[in-house]
């Protein structure tokens, strides 16, 4: 068990003024059998009204409306959870995170890769492979593919955008979290693993992170491709879906014709202290 | 019967014409308008008939309500094993989006379009199931009216159930859904071929007409932005299709939507007409399993058939499917309005062989159907009457208690022989009269 305080800012800057703004915010610790939320909080500069919801994915979702004029948009969360690795997440998978998604289509390339290593882990090779296995067989295979993936990638920033498919970046062999984690997504759910992306931070970054959850026929399992690791107490979950595209942190529709560039600070695993001044300076404005 | 009013062909169809009766179709990549030809000669349906029809549909209705409110919760029948959880979550119209989300009363298809044939062997067969937005209501209900006025004296004669009231029923369906507030009819704009269509019906409900750049969501609720003042809306019947309808909920680069209408819907502070996701249940896979469903949750027997079908993702079905694919009618499950339909007598042997590997190759893409011999309906065409092959769209409504509008489009062939009376591939329609006696 441990407990994990966080900061995430982010500002938007328009380059002309934007009214009637409506946006979705997904940056909340979501709820979970191995994640306590204890505490957390939203702002929004300009102050509007937000309401709370809970999405078809599961996830803790804030949408407001501002219609006067602004050029800039900041939201702020902060708060504490206790990660609790103890416990498992034992919420069955549902049928979705098995079907392919915008980003997480199937290709030959992808399913020849699964199969291979697949059938040098523990001999798995088929669509409905986990079907057949013990929740260990399937988190060996899982892990496999997730080392695999780890080995073909070059952490390159810059390549890759938020719209780019598992199928382009596995061709690319570059990118950055998120294209880890959707190969390893397609990886898995082509020998019947249900896998899904999740959004969230991890203790020394400051931004957000992307990592995986396999469903090994008990409970959902964190697996971090991107250093390739099985997770626990330095992730901290936002939200989950079927792809990046299912838990982005903000989308935003408004009037006007304006560019706009996003600055992003995280920082997680702060003392109570360091989070109880940030939470007093950011109540002030 | 109708002999005075075919007198009168040209004359309807001239007022159609003015009244923008037109419906786009898609062809070779272009868009395109097209006037609907209006054959006077109309299907007549008998009161028996029509009386077994209305029991099998209402039945057909409340089952595929039942199926979308269970996908969505807590997919009961997955679980029982009715339905393989490879169909129903592979269908495209299946939007996890709309995940445990139940709608006011709990109704998903307020207005279900159904589209049957009646066989050689007089029975009634379903097609394909309508339940996003099935269109088309207004050409029947626009041509009745312009009959009447051409011929009143047939309308005195001719014991026939009046349909005018398609109006007051539809708006008795939203009120009894609707979270307090006006309602509106959410159109694109006047740009899109079935304006007409929408305008015609918000009139005929007493319901506001709004473009999407008139409404708003502010905290979880819908509004109507008025010159002098915003107004709350209790439903939206929308004429704009599911991934277009929130930017911020489906396709980021959609115009025409409401940013965070879905939030409003799910917080039960409006209802959305039809439901979105509704296409999980229209599939033409899923088609295959309303008999079932019809047992599952009514624990009845269905009452109207299936046009026998064949499933290649089960074995014995794609043997039997590809042993008889020349003789069969094979659908792409993600094709709608005709598009993806292939008669298999139609296909040279290189072209069946094609569509035989695909089918091997992606089983669940396909579903097959035996051809269904329909019977035709006299048409007058090129001054005389002539056989043609026609349909029905029967339009169900769902609010408190389930009923169907005693009529419906028939729509029929434009070419002798051809059993495609899509409207997308050229065809034109019919009044649909149901008997009193």
């Amino acid at each position: 068990m441990r407990i994990l305080s966080y900061v995430f800012e982010t500002s938007l800057a328009f380059s002309e003024p934007v009214s009637q703004h409506s946006f979705v915010l997904r940056c909340l610790p979501k709820p979970t059998n191995t994640q306590k939320v204890i505490d957390s909080q939203l702002y929004t500069d300009p102050r509007v009204a937000l309401s709370e919801q809970i999405d078809g994915f599961g996830n803790r979702v804030v949408m407001g409306y501002c219609p006067q004029e602004h050029v800039s948009f900041d939201f702020y969360t902060t708060g504490v959870v206790m990660v609790e690795t103890q416990n498992t997440d034992t919420t069955p998978a549902h049928p979705m995170y098995l079907q392919p998604s915008e980003l997480t289509h199937l290709t030959a390339e992808l399913v020849a890769w699964a199969q291979s290593v697949g059938a040098a882990a523990l001999g798995v090779a088929s669509s409905d492979a986990a079907a057949t296995l013990a929740p260990e067989a399937i988190m060996e295979v899982a892990q496999t593919l997730c080392l695999s993936v780890h080995e073909h990638f070059a952490y390159v920033p810059g390549t890759t955008s938020v719209a780019t498919t598992a199928a382009d970046a596995f061709a690319a062999a570059r990118g950055v979290c998120q294209d880890y984690a959707h190969v390893l997504i397609v990886l898995c759910r082509a020998l019947g693993i249900p896998a899904r992306y999740v959004t969230g931070l991890m203790v020394g970054e400051g931004a957000t992170h992307a990592w995986v959850e396999v469903h090994d026929g008990l409970r959902w399992r964190g697996l971090d491709p991107t250093n390739n690791c099985v997770v626990g107490e330095d992730h901290l979950m936002f939200s989950t879906g079927r792809d990046f595209n299912d838990c982005p942190i903000e989308r935003g529709v408004f009037r006007g014709n304006a560019l706009q560039t996003q600055t992003v600070k995280a920082s997680v695993g702060l003392d109570a202290g360091a989070v109880n001044a940030v939470t007093a300076r950011l109540k002030m404005r | 019967m109708y002999t005075r009013l075919v007198g009168y062909t040209d004359k309807i169809n001239q007022q159609l014409a003015r009244y923008g009766v037109k419906f786009g179709i898609y062809k070779g990549g272009e868009f395109d308008e097209r006037l609907f030809p209006f054959d006077a000669v109309p299907r007549i349906i008998t009161l028996s008939n029509w009386e077994f029809l209305e029991r099998g549909l209402i039945q057909r209705v409340d089952a595929l309500n039942a199926y979308l409110r269970d996908i969505y919760n807590e997919a009961n029948i997955i679980k029982d094993g009715i339905v393989p959880k490879h169909f129903a979550y592979a269908s495209s119209g299946y939007l996890p989006q709309c995940e445990q989300i139940v709608p006011p009363q709990g109704v998903y298809s307020h207005i279900s379009g159904i589209d049957l044939v009646e066989g050689k062997d007089d029975q009634w067969y379903v097609l394909e199931d309508n339940l996003r937005i099935p269109s088309g209501a207004s050409y029947p209900l626009i041509a009745r009216n312009l009959c009447r006025k051409c011929d009143a004296e047939t309308f005195r004669k001719v014991p026939l159930i009046d349909n005018r009231d398609y109006g007051d029923q539809l708006r008795e369906v939203i009120d009894a859904v609707s979270c307090g507030g006006i309602t509106v009819v959410l159109t694109p704009g006047r740009f899109n071929s079935a304006f007409f269509e929408h305008s015609y019906l918000a009139e005929r409900i007493g319901a506001v007409l709004a473009e999407p750049s008139e409404l708003y969501v502010e905290d979880e609720t819908l509004y109507y932005r008025d010159a002098t003042r915003n107004v709350k809306v209790g439903a939206v019947y929308r004429r704009i299709s599911d991934e277009y309808l929130d930017p911020l909920c489906f396709l980021p680069e959609s115009l025409i939507g409401v940013p965070n209408l879905m939030g409003a819907y799910r917080a039960g502070n409006v209802a959305i007409i039809n439901a979105p996701g509704n296409g999980a249940a229209d599939d033409k896979g899923i088609y295959y399993f309303v008999p079932q469903m019809i047992k599952y949750y009514l624990g009845e027997e269905p009452l109207l058939k299936n046009a026998p079908t064949y499933l290649p993702y089960y074995d014995d079905d794609r043997t039997y499917v590809l042993e008889h694919a020349h003789e069969l009618v094979i659908k792409d499950v993600a094709e709608a309005g005709g598009y993806g339909v292939v008669f298999g007598s139609d296909l040279s042997p290189e072209r069946l062989e094609e569509i035989k590997q695909q089918i091997v190759a992606e089983p669940r893409r396909f579903i097959a159907q035996e051809v269904i011999d329909f019977k035709c309906l006299p048409t007058w065409i090129d001054g005389e009457l002539v056989p043609r092959k026609a349909d029905l769209r029967a339009f169900v409504l769902s609010g408190k208690r389930t009923s169907v509008w005693p009529s419906g489009l028939t729509r029929y062939a434009r070419e002798a022989g051809s059993s495609v009376v899509n409207s997308s591939q050229g065809g034109g329609f019919k009044d649909t009269w149901v008997l009193s006696l």
